[in-house]
């Protein structure tokens, strides 16, 4: 009996180290078969991104020689798994910075392949890429990221609540100057009803103009100096204490506290959870917001217009620009495959298919960018080629793009601006705790 | 109830009374603080799109859109019958292999004295201060290199090979089992193997439903590991779907289908509970007994 027992553990363990063994023989990694070559596209696990995978039988007919496999994350783990597999030497090859981790940090961490040797042939013009959003992702002249969608700061109204203040709605052209910062406080202010009851209350207008870094710039404050953006993304100076960053923040809070127009917190927090965009629950007049909030302008309760943000007093800076580009990294094995596989995916013609294929992600080469225009449901095409043709005039691209180590630098605007968002505390005595935490991050992580 | 009234106070009667009145209605309000979140959460699970949205949030769907838990099943690009079905092997493996191992090393450390035994058990029990995110790449390589990559068995196997603080609590429940026990065993002519086969394990019921029951719940929820070893959406597990489902910001999270997958995916450990609990709780009162 107990010499049965015994043998049933020893055979258990048996079928235990056979079942092991037959599966080691089959989880080889995809490379060299023949002369078919197998590359990774490693990408967060969301409709708007993975509908790659539906391209992927067109070009792999079109490209016999090469096959595309697509592994996904979740957005919060994105960076773990991306970290983990570059540990392991089984990094993806192409990739974008859908993390925290913005491209200057993937470039200091020299995750990054230089394409320009492979780049003789390409022209953005050919994909009717912009030249400056090309621009973006070249470091001293040399080219790490190829654009495929680019998101613009708009600004969304919630048509009904116009219509119940009997205000006309805000314009879409951004030559149009009359259409200021002011005037936008002055519409909010109608739009706003200051109350403690949740279900009476609603404001006027959202401010969400970039990271909170970045909200100085529509002020003509800047927080960081000039040598940021061609140094790599190493500021080697903070202005928060300089006047005119002070008086930009002041302006933004004051929407919350003196002018009483934005919600604060704890209100866009009740109406919408944690994550969620006030705008959505139908209280909001305005909402300054990246243009991915369109996507999802159908499923909205109530009627939406496009506007263009108003003219602040910075001339040049009126929208972020949030360029997501691909990548090559730097242990792929088929640089020449990947990238041809990233060339596919900014052709115009799977450009335009993209746009339906993953709920309205717009397109970077702009003779498809004519189709995403036309693409949303009650909203006039023609404001909305405005606002984006406006953005790209008067654009910036996002800090979080271009700042090395960003996800703890916005870390530590988010904790300590939070006491001047719920009206604890003043604008200038956060500001120069920032400064001085924020110069010692930066010793640290610059070294 | 009609009691002759010289027998005692009214007043008095009354005084008696309201103490469990009181009582019954903290338990009542903490029950139903307790029960007003799963209730939203239902309710949630069954409202369309639209109305999931609506300020202030109704708390009776106005029409019940079963479709939600239908749309869970059919909608490819959610694949949670698939997801489901990958969980339930990796935690139902994990609960075998964590039991039996587990166990297995316990007897060894409660029963036998050797040279150094109390060393490795300390050893053991100092496995438990390293966090999962330290061994989290030396592992990654290690099952990396055994070509176990994108497969459930990363997932699995550790749990074949014990895990601390499980041996920790069945080896003070073993070293609890009366000696005489395994001296009838012995004369009786069992061997050392069926000591543990056939006297320590079916003696050892209520703290091996413990363990059943916390090894199901951490490997159910676990998120990190499935996120780091799995690339394939055929063998994505429950939780990298349900993150999956909040992960773009580029739309708006389909809360009502979250919360019914939620909904879904808390029901195996509702009926694990219900069939373990007079165990369970048996269990975590002995282990609490030197």
């Amino acid at each position: 009996m107990n010499r049965n027992k015994g043998k049933l553990l020893l055979g258990l363990i048996l079928v235990f180290s056979m079942v092991m063994s037959a599966c080691t023989g089959g989880g080889k990694d995809g490379g060299k078969d023949g002369d078919i070559v197998t590359i990774t596209h490693y990408t967060i696990d969301s409709p708007d991104r993975t509908f790659v995978e539906k391209l992927i039988p067109d070009f792999e007919a079109k490209h016999p020689n090469i096959k595309v496999k697509v592994t996904k994350a979740p957005y919060e783990q994105f960076d773990s798994k991306l970290q983990s597999a570059i540990a392991a030497k089984n990094a993806p090859d192409v990739t974008s910075h859908w993390g925290y981790g913005g491209f200057m940090e993937y470039y200091n961490k020299g995750m990054l392949m230089d394409l320009s040797p492979y780049l003789t042939d390409f022209k953005a013009s050919d994909y009717n890429i912009p030249e400056d959003v090309m621009n973006i992702y070249k470091v001293d002249g040399k080219t790490y990221g190829i654009p495929v969608n680019s998101y613009v700061t708009v600004m969304l109204y919630n048509k009904d609540l116009f219509d119940k203040a009997g205000l006309p709605y805000p314009p879409s052209d951004y030559e149009d100057k009359s259409w200021t910062f002011d005037k936008m406080v002055e519409y909010a202010k109608a739009l706003t009803v200051d109350s403690k009851n949740l279900n009476e209350a609603q404001y006027g207008v959202d401010f969400g103009f970039g990271e909170r870094d970045q909200r100085p710039q529509y002020f003509g404050g800047n927080v960081y100096s000039d040598d940021t953006w061609t140094n790599g993304g190493k500021p080697s100076e903070i202005n928060l204490t300089k006047p005119e960053v002070v008086e930009a923040f002041k302006k933004v809070y004051g929407l919350i506290y003196d002018q009483k127009v934005s919600p604060t917190p704890a209100f866009s927090k009740s109406v919408s959870g944690q994550f969620g965009d006030p705008f959505l629950s139908g209280k909001i007049g305005m909402s300054v917001v990246g243009s991915w909030s369109l996507a999802a302008s159908s499923d909205f309760s109530f009627n939406v217009g496009v506007a263009a943000v108003p003219q602040g007093p910075n001339e040049k800076v009126r929208s972020v620009l949030y360029v997501d580009p691909l990548f090559v990294l730097k242990d792929s094995k088929h640089p020449k495959e990947a990238l041809e596989w990233i060339e596919y995916l900014v052709t115009a013609e799977v450009q335009e298919k993209s746009i339906e294929l993953s709920g309205g992600n717009p397109p970077v080469n702009q003779q498809a960018a004519e189709k995403y225009y036309s693409n949303f449901e009650g909203i006039d095409p023609e404001h909305i080629k405005q606002v984006f043709d406006g953005a790209y005039k008067y654009g910036f691209e996002s800090y979080n793009h271009l700042i090395s180590n960003y996800s703890q630098i916005n870390e530590l605007f988010i904790n300590e601006l939070a006491s001047v968002e719920n009206g604890d505390k003043k604008v200038e005595d956060v500001l120069p705790v920032i400064e001085t935490k924020l110069k010692a991050l930066l010793e640290r992580l610059n070294k | 109830m009609s009691q002759p009234a010289y027998t005692g106070q009214p007043k008095k009667k009354t005084k008696l009374d309201i103490a469990p009145i009181i009582g019954f209605i903290i338990l009542l309000a903490v029950t139903i603080a307790m029960i007003l979140p799963f209730g939203f959460m239902i309710s949630t699970s069954l409202k369309t799109t639209k109305e999931m949205l609506v300020f202030p949030p109704t708390v009776i769907p106005e029409q019940f859109a079963w479709g939600n838990f239908k749309e869970l099943f059919i909608n490819d690009e959610i694949k949670f019958g698939r997801q489901y079905g990958n969980s339930l092997i990796v935690s139902i493996a994990t609960v075998i292999g964590t039991v039996l191992s587990s166990s297995f090393v316990a007897f060894g450390f409660a029963r036998y004295r050797a040279k150094g035994s109390q060393l490795m058990f300390m050893l053991v029990l100092g496995t438990l201060m390293l966090p999962y995110p330290a061994i989290m790449i030396p592992q990654f390589l290690l099952f990396t290199k055994l070509g176990l990559h994108d497969s459930l068995l990363p997932l699995i196997l550790p749990a074949f090979f014990g895990s601390a603080y499980m041996i920790f609590l069945l080896r003070q429940f073993f070293s609890n089992l009366p000696n005489e026990i395994y001296d009838a065993g012995r004369i009786d002519g069992c061997r050392e193997v069926g000591l543990y086969w056939k006297l320590t394990l079916p003696l050892a019921g209520p703290v091996l439903a413990t363990v059943a029951i916390f090894s199901f719940i951490w490997s159910w929820n676990d998120l990190l590991a499935p996120v780091l070893y799995l690339d394939s959406q055929e063998n994505f597990t429950l939780p990298i779907g349900m993150a999956a489902m909040l992960s773009s910001k580029f739309r708006i999270a389909p809360w009502n289908l979250m919360m019914a997958a939620s909904l879904l995916s808390v029901l195996p450990i509702v009926a694990l509970f219900a069939v373990a609990q007079k165990r369970f709780v048996e269990g975590i009162v002995l282990t609490g007994i030197k």
